[in-house]
């Protein structure tokens, strides 16, 4: 009886605790929308390409476009030169945040820069997106048609 | 299969550890901390196969892993071959689970079957993780080597190729092991420091309080995130939490190979963390105080000191001095990011004013921590009010609660690249077991849980004896 009344106590403490303020908040939120998730995702496995799609975004589908393109490319060492993600939020009024090169190296395997980086003037490749999230390539054929892509974008920020 | 096999090396490495430590726990605690340790000896594995040149293939790796469990099992294996082992009954986990430890039990188990299935399926990956560690180690895989064409990328953005090895190596072997995403081991870690810290915690109380504890601090939403998140924060509150445990617990019972495993617990911690290094150091007055209470002469009291801090000393030398300046083809100048005005003394005093108002008493710190932090509030208050003593356990793990808070102010005093909202935040997870050991071992609830002890076997509460 005694173990019976105590396991009522028990039961009634982990309500409190995860029914309590923020806890239900968070409890709703994270674990049981995960459970959610896991019911859903169970039916129908996906495959690892596809949870890297759903887990990192447009970004990520955006450099699997750009790596696609680029498989077409005639070049064997290519620098890609991407917009500044300043240019994306200020100028064309949309939600794109493409990754910094580490990141895009680590998607796709292809090298990448930003207008301030520090090998700047290696990039052969200029990576256009329109407010469709639509990608377009352009070859850097010279350094003064770098130098007018630079002045272009000069006063947007590379946001991180 | 390639799991079981990895997590029966982790074991048996671990086992073999605490064997050569003479670490004698019952088998619920030794279960979990084997493994634990297990998975801290196979992070170092790819990491020192590195600094020997020996190229990163699956047959070197996972070679060297079983080398390596087999080194430290030799002691064990030489005693077995002079003289078989009986086991005994006692070296069996005995599962004795009351039926109210049931609720916990079951809403635990669900919030870690939820946090492995993130971890293994759908794992969230942090711009730290991606532009750095995870990084390394995809290509590590491809090319052989931590030194691999990453390096060859712009990494002007980052400096999360200068972190420790530790989550890369793991890495590199999980997916080695065929994981795309990796990172198994990090549910290994959650689920062996939920269940050794329930064992610990029932040991001073009443399990009904000790599952409370545990669904408090596993129900912190920062912290529980980064059970599936990989980072290097969650396995280093872990690595100094079992470091504190041990170091408090041969204060107590003055076991040497206690506070050699602390030690190198502490040296795993840093080797995680490199900033450990001077939480480790904050801790050794602790030490001094003990020793100077026993009478030791001066010298021994340096040897011990020396002892405790070595490990962490020599984690830091090969991540930071060593891997990063030699081995790296691109170099971190660390000094060049240390506060170059250090007698200026009052941002120290706003690191401190900002960590506590902004991330442990605010609105925001509840969504980080939930509620725990004003329960050990409140008990920490009802004691120094009602009882106006502690335990000398209590003490001590007040003693590593304020270090690590005044740690925590100094390194963001000291590095200004240990920014508020993110490395003193989670720097912050070291606090929270220490918290929950505080609350283990207060007067308050050892009494409580004396009651509800008495009551539950049936003895009228006026006859109680004076516990606690």
């Amino acid at each position: 009886m005694r173990a019976f009344l105590l396991t009522i106590i028990s039961t009634l403490t982990v309500a409190l605790v995860l029914g309590l303020g923020y806890n239900r908040v968070w409890f709703v939120d994270k674990p049981l929308y995960y459970w959610g998730s896991f019911i859903k995702e169970s039916r129908s496995p996906a495959g690892p390409g596809q949870i890297r799609k759903a887990r990192y975004g447009m970004a990520y589908t955006v450099c699997m476009q750009v790596k696609e393109a680029m498989a077409k490319q005639p070049v064997s060492n290519p620098v890609l030169l991407f917009e500044p993600n300043g240019y994306y939020r200020d100028s064309l009024h949309m939600d794109l945040h493409l990754p910094e090169p580490a990141v895009f190296y680590y998607y796709t395997g292809l090298r990448g820069v930003w207008m301030h980086s520090p090998g700047v003037e290696k990039a052969n490749y200029f990576v256009r997106c329109n407010n469709k999230a639509e990608v377009k390539l352009e070859p850097i054929g010279s350094s003064g048609q770098l130098q007018i892509i630079l002045a272009r974008y000069q006063k947007f920020l590379s946001i991180l | 299969m390639t799991l079981f096999l990895l997590i029966c090396c982790h074991f048996f490495s671990g086992y073999g550890l605490l064997d050569l430590f003479n670490i004698r726990q019952k088998p619920l605690v030794t279960l979990p901390l084997a493994l634990l340790t297990g998975v801290a000896v196979a992070s170092c594995v790819p990491f020192l196969l590195q600094l020997a040149y020996c190229p990163l293939y699956p047959a070197t790796v996972f070679g060297a892993l079983g080398l390596s469990c087999l080194l430290l099992n030799i002691r064990g294996l030489a005693r077995a071959y002079r003289k078989w082992p009986r086991i005994g009954r006692n070296m069996m986990p005995r599962l004795r689970i009351r039926v109210y430890e049931l609720p916990f039990i079951l809403i635990l188990s669900f919030l870690v079957f939820v946090s492995v299935w993130r971890c293994y399926y759908q794992p969230p990956t942090s711009r730290d993780a991606l532009s750095g560690p995870e990084a390394i180690a995809e290509y590590a895989v491809r090319e052989h080597t931590l030194i691999n064409s990453f390096f060859t990328t712009d990494l002007s953005t980052t400096n999360n190729q200068f972190k420790s090895p530790y989550l890369t190596s793991l890495q590199v072997i999980y997916k080695m092991a065929g994981y795309p995403f990796g990172q198994i081991w990090l549910s290994i870690i959650f689920i062996s420091y939920t269940l050794l810290l329930y064992q610990v915690l029932k040991v001073t109380l009443h399990p009904i309080l000790a599952g409370l504890l545990l669904l408090l601090m596993t129900a912190t939403p920062e912290i529980y995130a980064y059970t599936f998140l990989i980072l290097y924060d969650y396995s280093n509150m872990v690595f100094l939490f079992l470091s504190l445990y041990f170091l408090i617990d041969s204060l107590e019972s003055r076991r040497r190979s206690y506070f050699y495993f602390a030690a190198l617990l502490m040296g795993i911690a840093t080797y995680i963390r490199s900033e450990t290094l001077v939480l480790a150091a904050l801790f050794t007055p602790i030490l001094w105080i003990r020793q100077h209470r026993d009478g030791e002469p001066i010298v021994k009291m340096a040897w011990t000191t020396g002892i405790f801090i070595l490990p962490s000393l020599l984690s830091y030398y090969f991540t930071i001095s060593l891997y990063n300046n030699h081995y790296l083809p691109v170099h971190y100048d660390i000094a060049a990011l240390v506060n170059p005005h250090p007698f200026h003394l009052r941002p120290l005093f706003k690191a401190y004013g900002d960590i506590f108002k902004e991330l442990m008493v605010s609105e925001y710190g509840v969504r980080l921590w939930g509620y725990i932090m004003f329960v050990w509030a409140g008990v920490f208050l009802a004691e120094l009010v009602i009882l106006r003593r502690f335990t000398r356990a209590a003490r001590n793990w007040l003693y590593a609660i304020g270090i690590v808070f005044a740690g925590l102010g100094l390194l963001e005093f000291l590095l200004p690249l240990f920014e508020l909202a993110y490395a003193a935040k989670r720097g912050l997870f070291k606090i929270i077991p220490l918290m929950v050991m505080y609350l283990a071992n207060s007067q308050l609830l050892i009494r409580l849980s004396a009651r509800i002890s008495q009551w539950e076997q049936g003895r009228s509460l006026g006859s109680r004896s004076q516990q606690g």
